[in-house]
């Protein structure tokens, strides 16, 4: 799904109509809704690299997205986003299919999907690269970790929605999904495994939000059970490994006006069966996660929240740095205009849970320090 | 002799100053009216509906018709004072909603238009339009809705 440039992107553009205007199609041409965002940001860490190598500070914090939007009759819908960023594990900015679907909205409550999509895991997994779109830099990681983008963004597949009107009680909101992840296969330097194979043979899920009659307050579920089957290579040795796991989350917001209070709680459910077996143990791990998080539209320039986010890597072993994550963060965000924003944001940290050792010059994490902080800007421009 | 000067002091004082009474309590303009296309049936909708419909949770009118909701520019008056009192959220907050819904694929925001004159022109094009314009604004036909 990877591009090799931008040039006909360019010519698509010029083709399109803007956000604002409602024109008529010139010649009888559609001409889709085009929409794009440009980010740039910083990081800077102390005592452990985090995300990247960031003790020194870094810039590779880039994100660029353009997508395109047309309705082509009163229920029908086709839409893409390319996307580009500079991804943790290496590589460079090659553009790719963010999402992509032709969307049939048969009735409110009944609408049906296909292509790429964006998984409606918890509140905000669908906009963990839309910086505009929220108030901190990194979304609470325990729950949206950047190191997962390629595992838990978007699937491709099927999904099936709607909205349903409750009287005197709100409304329901619903989505199910199911179909396949195409993964790309990234051996790290010096590791005796090598990655021969990845596919996810089937992902499925679903989400339900309850809208509530009290404004602003909604609640819910989601839920979603994969399987990674991967074949590896270690000497003349090939293992096949079975990874299912499910992940659920609960998720409440209260966003009424200007403020915005949303906590969400999730535990993840992970096994391995490998061939020959013994190879990896053949244990269920599960992890903990949660987050609160605050909000408040000051002024319409002017946004500050912070957040308290904890994640456990395995519920049975909660002692030492290695068994636990903690981050406390507190962000400004600053509307210069319509289209250009600005944040700074800073977490302490305490544990090593987050981290990886390959960032880390292959150092184990209760080796590394236990209590570090991480500071961030970025600035996002977007119409 | 007496009644005639009552009614000449009537005339020339009573009658001016009860019509400069009556200007002074007359109601003003509204803020904004909601207005949607001549031939849609909706004589009134509910606040919750429009807020719906703006948002597009909501797409269809009770007739069947396509919803088509059109807006006014983020630093618009009229539109800050609508968003406030039927959307009940700000102009910002409405515009990190749909950042949300543009850029993960979910739908695209109404048009926004730079002035009443635009927005009636829009409504009056589309059978399924609903827009709002300031209480002065000339509708030019478009049906003025009550919001309840």
């Amino acid at each position: 799904m990877r591009l090799s440039g931008w040039s006909w992107v360019c010519a698509l553009v010029l083709g399109s109509k803007t956000v604002a205007a409602e024109s008529d199609a010139p010649l009888g041409v559609p001409v889709p809704d085009v929409h794009a965002f440009v980010s740039q940001g910083f990081i800077l860490t102390s005592g452990n690299n985090y995300i990247v190598r960031s003790k020194d500070g870094s810039f590779e914090l880039s994100e660029v997205g353009i997508n395109f939007t047309e309705t082509v009759t009163d229920k029908l819908r086709l839409g893409l986003q390319l996307f580009a960023h500079k991804p943790a594990t290496g590589g460079s900015y090659n553009a790719k299919f963010d999402w992509f679907y032709l969307d049939y909205r048969w009735t409110d409550w009944l609408g049906f999907r296909a292509g790429r999509t964006k998984l409606p895991f918890g509140l905000y997994n669908e906009i963990n690269d839309v910086d505009s779109a929220r108030v901190p830099i990194l979304l609470p990681q325990s729950i949206y970790p950047v190191a997962n983008r390629d595992y838990l963004l978007a699937q491709t597949g099927a999904e099936i929605y709607g909205r349903l009107n409750l009287p005197s009680a709100g409304a329901l909101d619903y989505r199910l999904y199911g179909g396949t992840i195409f993964l790309d296969v990234a051996n790290q330097p010096g590791s005796p495994l090598q990655v021969v194979e990845l596919r996810t043979p089937y992902l499925v899920g679903g989400r339900l939000l309850w809208e509530t009659p009290l404004e602003g307050l909604r609640a819910g579920g989601s839920l979603q059970t994969l399987r990674l089957d991967a074949k590896l290579l270690q000497g003349m040795t090939v293992i096949d490994l079975q990874i299912p796991a499910t992940l659920a989350v609960a998720s409440v917001e209260y966003a009424p006006q200007d403020l915005l209070v949303a906590a969400e709680y999730s535990r993840w459910f992970v096994s391995s069966h490998s061939s020959p077996p013994g190879l990896f143990p053949e244990v269920t791990t599960v992890s903990e996660r949660g987050y609160g998080m605050v909000a408040y539209r000051v002024a319409s320039w002017l946004q500050p929240g912070a957040y308290y986010s904890f994640m456990y890597p395995d519920v049975d072993h909660r002692n030492g740095r290695a068994a636990w994550q903690h981050d406390v963060a507190a962000t400004l965000r600053f509307d210069i205009n319509d289209h250009w924003l600005f944040k700074l944001e800073g977490h302490y940290m305490a544990g090593t849970a987050g981290l990886t050792t390959a960032l880390n010059d292959n150092v184990a994490l209760p080796l590394l320090e236990r209590n570090w902080v991480v500071f961030l800007a970025k600035t996002t421009a977007y119409f | 002799m007496r009644a005639r000067r009552a009614i000449l002091f009537a005339l020339t004082f009573a009658a001016p100053i009860a019509l400069l009474l009556g200007d002074a309590t007359a109601a003003p303009p509204p803020v904004y009216v909601v207005i949607v296309h001549p031939s849609n049936p909706t004589t009134s909708a509910d606040r919750k509906f429009l807020e719906d419909a703006f948002l597009k949770k909501t797409t269809r009118w009770d007739h069947g018709e396509v919803i088509r909701p059109v807006d006014q520019v983020p630093d618009s008056p009229v539109r800050r004072k609508f968003s406030e009192e039927v959307l009940r959220r700000s102009v910002a907050a409405v515009r990190s909603y749909w950042q949300q819904l543009i850029f993960s694929g979910r739908d695209v925001p109404p048009p926004e238009l730079a002035s009443d004159e635009d927005v009636v022109k829009y409504v009056l094009k589309y059978p399924g339009a609903v827009g709002y314009v300031s209480g002065s604004a000339d509708t030019n036909g478009a049906k003025i809705v009550s919001v309840d």
